[in-house]
């Protein structure tokens, strides 16, 4: 199957500031793939080199077949992380312009904006100009703008921000919807929770390189957290007495019950049925890895191997004037 | 990099559509109109309103016992108004010119004329002029005429003239009315020492100069020189307000759209450069829109005069031919500024060296339509930036120049363009990203470099 993005070697700088260095990825039809990372990791230059709005000073970029995002912007739908609209143009207008850009008909854009605004809850907003709408409303409507054209492929940079809880289900629904239809969806966040709910993969950049690049499914195998949450049936329950079980490590008493942390390589399955044979459980959860876990025992062991580089390079130094045997 | 010239067209016709429904458009469209009736109209009415009519006293002491009489006569407002009549537009007819001429210039002054005797010391009387601000009647001026003003001095057989003391309550206007009413008496009273009737030699230095008849193939018309000066001018500004007010909505919608953040919105469906020709050309639309506007009510204003004829049909070719190069010359620069700051206030120091150019430019049309063939006027229709107007001044003048010469300066106008737009191009496509403080002149171009 061709991959909806590929992206080879692709390195960006801005004067001294490296924002992307070596990026490879794959990204095939269909898929999810959140692009995860802290604010200036580079998420939203690497997008906006996907986009072929900024352009790479190496490497290579394939969006939906094509060398570059200019031959298939009537395929791909985008939502930056700074959106706007024109103040003084009408709901209906934007929308319609955006997909008249977008290689739509009047009528086709039009039409497909009224049923997007109704599935958002925005009926009726048609022909209110932009300026006129609440923050949250103008938010949707550019969502809308950027789903007007049915594309390929759904870029969103950081699409949930500043949005009320059921505006952020809605949007999900939607979403959602668009992958069923058979788009490819990409969207960047620093929430690692809305990555871990939507995405089926899951790329994680740092200071401008990617240091994960796996499905959510392989991660939580890759970094089995090893806890588990008892909550007892009887509130007096003696809790500690768990310490002795079988391949339990630690017990962590706490307002509700108790977290347990077992050895490394013990089965959680055979340590579950120790655990509830010793104490009846109202709830017993084991803990599923969280992305903040991974992303900070990844940037932890890279920041480290940073820390180390640096130090072996400085002593490499210091040998080489003598300073040092 | 290829233009998809449905894209163009679809931003061009958004922002043409969204800058002519804007009230600004029709403010803009109106400005010219209101500018020249100002300047034409009702600034001169409002000046000359503003002068209250003068009322005073003027002595005179006459050694010549001849010149009074004439002053009593060259002083009454009829007497003035004819003579500011026949000086403004000349006239066969006296009585109507006298009517003419009292609607014209400031207010008449009314003159009281008082004769001192002859041997008064003028250095005693000069304390008559030295009156308070509200003294009644008011004191003017003392009127010295020489003894040898109508009679040739025996020795040198030449004329003398007259001496004129005023008060600091006499202004430069009526000053001048009574220098020129005095200068009168003094010819009249020579014309009848030497024998000669004044109103005969007046009515023999009346010529009314007619207005010329252009003879044309497609027949005569009335010319007028009047028209003739004005047309360099009102070419030289319909491309300047065009050009001044596209310009100015082109940075002004770049600077919102850079600032409201719709630009990445647009930037995922049209590429940068798309977008620069959209822009460019949609609000070039709509200074030919409003370029075809005023032309269309020229052509209306002298139809009602029967002076239609008056406009040579290549000249609006030419006119609008320039209007467009111009415009992508100097609109591209404006877009340039508009592209690389995050509001217009930030715009401000950029615009200086633009406008310079601009209002430069523009200022010389009517100085070289005045000498369209000379070194100067020649040199600068070749130049670029400035060539487009200093060649409409001279193709609207008189005396307009060989063909080859409009068609070397539009050449050279299209490259001037297409060297701006392309740098326009590169800074834009960079520029239209970068937030934070104004750019310098290096760093526009260091831009430029990276596109």
């Amino acid at each position: 199957m061709t991959a909806a993005l590929e992206i080879q070697g692709i390195r960006k700088s801005f004067g001294n500031k490296v924002a992307i260095e070596s990026l490879d990825l794959s990204i095939p039809q269909g898929a999810t793939y959140g692009l995860i990372g802290p604010s200036g990791a580079g998420k939203t230059t690497a997008i906006r080199m996907v986009m072929s709005i900024l352009f790479p000073d190496q490497g290579r970029i394939s969006v939906l077949g094509q060398g570059s995002a200019l031959d298939a912007k009537d395929r791909i739908g985008y939502l930056p992380e700074e959106r706007g609209s024109y103040r003084k143009m009408t709901v209906g207008a934007f929308l319609t312009y955006i997909g008249c850009l977008k290689g739509r008909t009047r009528a086709q854009a039009l039409g497909r904006a009224d049923r997007l605004l109704g599935r958002l809850g925005l009926t009726d907003v048609t022909a209110k100009k932009c300026e006129d709408l609440s923050k949250g409303m103008l938010q949707r409507v550019q969502f809308v703008a950027a789903i007007v054209n049915e594309p390929d492929l759904l870029i969103l940079d950081e699409p949930f921000s500043g949005l009320d809880p059921l505006s952020v289900r809605l949007l999900k629904e939607v979403i959602a919807e668009e992958h069923e239809r058979g788009a490819t969806i990409i969207f960047s966040t620093h929430v690692m929770a809305h990555a871990e709910e939507l995405c089926q993969q899951i790329v994680m950049i740092h200071q401008g390189r990617k240091v994960l690049d796996e499905p959510i499914s392989g991660l939580r195998r890759q970094y089995d957290t090893r806890r588990i949450f008892l909550e007892p049936l009887d509130p007096g329950a003696n809790l500690l007495a768990l310490q002795a079980v079988a391949g339990v490590e630690h017990v962590t008493l706490n307002d509700h019950g108790c977290e347990i942390r077992l050895h490394q390589g013990t089965d959680p399955a055979s340590a579950i049925r120790a655990l509830t044979a010793q104490v009846a459980p109202a709830r017993i959860e084991l803990a599923r890895i969280r992305l903040e876990d991974v992303f900070i025992r990844l940037v932890g062991e890279a920041d480290a191997t940073e820390s180390q580089d640096a130090l072996r390079t400085h002593l490499q130094g210091l040998s080489q004037t003598g300073a040092i045997p | 990099m290829s233009l998809n010239v449905r894209r163009v067209g679809l931003v061009a016709a958004r922002d043409y559509r969204a800058a002519i429904t804007s009230r600004g458009f029709l403010i803009g469209l109106l400005f010219m109109p209101a500018m020249m009736l100002l300047v034409f109209l009702l600034i001169p009415r409002v000046m000359n309103s503003r002068s209250p009519q003068v009322t005073g006293e003027v002595a005179v002491i006459d050694p010549t016992l001849k010149v009074t009489n004439e002053l009593e006569r060259t002083l009454t407002p009829a007497d003035i108004a004819l003579r500011r009549s026949l000086e403004a537009t000349p006239s066969p007819a006296p009585g109507a010119a006298a009517r003419a001429g009292a609607s014209q210039g400031p207010p008449i002054p009314q003159f009281s004329l008082v004769s001192l005797p002859v041997d008064t010391d003028v250095q005693e009387k000069k304390s008559w002029l030295i009156q308070s601000r509200d003294a009644i009647p008011r004191h003017l001026a003392i009127v010295v005429v020489r003894p040898d003003a109508v009679i040739p001095h025996a020795d040198s057989g030449t004329l003398g003239s007259f001496d004129l003391y005023t008060s600091t309550r006499i202004d430069d206007a009526t000053e001048s009315t009574l220098r020129t009413s005095v200068r009168a008496a003094l010819v009249a009273a020579r014309l009848h020492g030497s024998g000669l009737d004044p109103t005969t030699i007046a009515k023999i230095e009346q010529v009314a100069q007619p207005d010329s008849v252009v003879v044309a193939a497609e027949g005569d018309h009335s010319g007028s020189r009047g028209i003739a000066r004005f047309l360099p001018f009102a070419c030289g500004i319909l491309v300047f307000i065009g050009v001044i007010m596209g310009g100015q909505v082109l940075m002004t919608s770049t600077v919102e759209e850079k600032s409201s953040r719709v630009i990445e919105v647009l930037l995922a469906a049209v590429s940068p450069l798309e977008l620069m020709f959209g822009k460019l050309l949609g609000q070039l639309g709509l200074g030919l829109t409003m370029t075809a506007v005023y032309i269309l009510a020229a052509l209306y204003g002298l139809a009602q005069f029967s002076m239609a004829g008056l406009l040579d049909p290549m000249l609006i070719v030419y006119l609008l031919a320039f209007y467009m190069v111009t415009f992508l010359v100097f609109g591209s620069l404006m877009m340039i500024i508009g592209s690389a700051v995050n509001q217009m206030a930030d715009a401000q120091s950029l615009m200086g060296p633009v406008m310079i150019l601009l209002v430069g430019s523009y200022v010389m049309t009517p100085i070289v339509g005045q000498a369209p063939n000379s070194t100067f006027s020649v040199a600068m229709s070749f130049t670029p930036f400035v060539n487009t107007f200093a060649m409409l001044g001279r193709i609207a003048s008189n005396s307009p120049p060989p063909a080859w010469q409009i068609w070397l300066t539009l050449l050279i106008g299209c490259a001037t363009a297409a060297i701006v737009v392309w740098f326009a191009a590169k800074v834009f496509k960079i520029a239209l990203l970068m937030h934070g403080k104004p750019p310098s002149l290096g760093t526009l171009i260091k831009w430029a470099r990276m596109a």
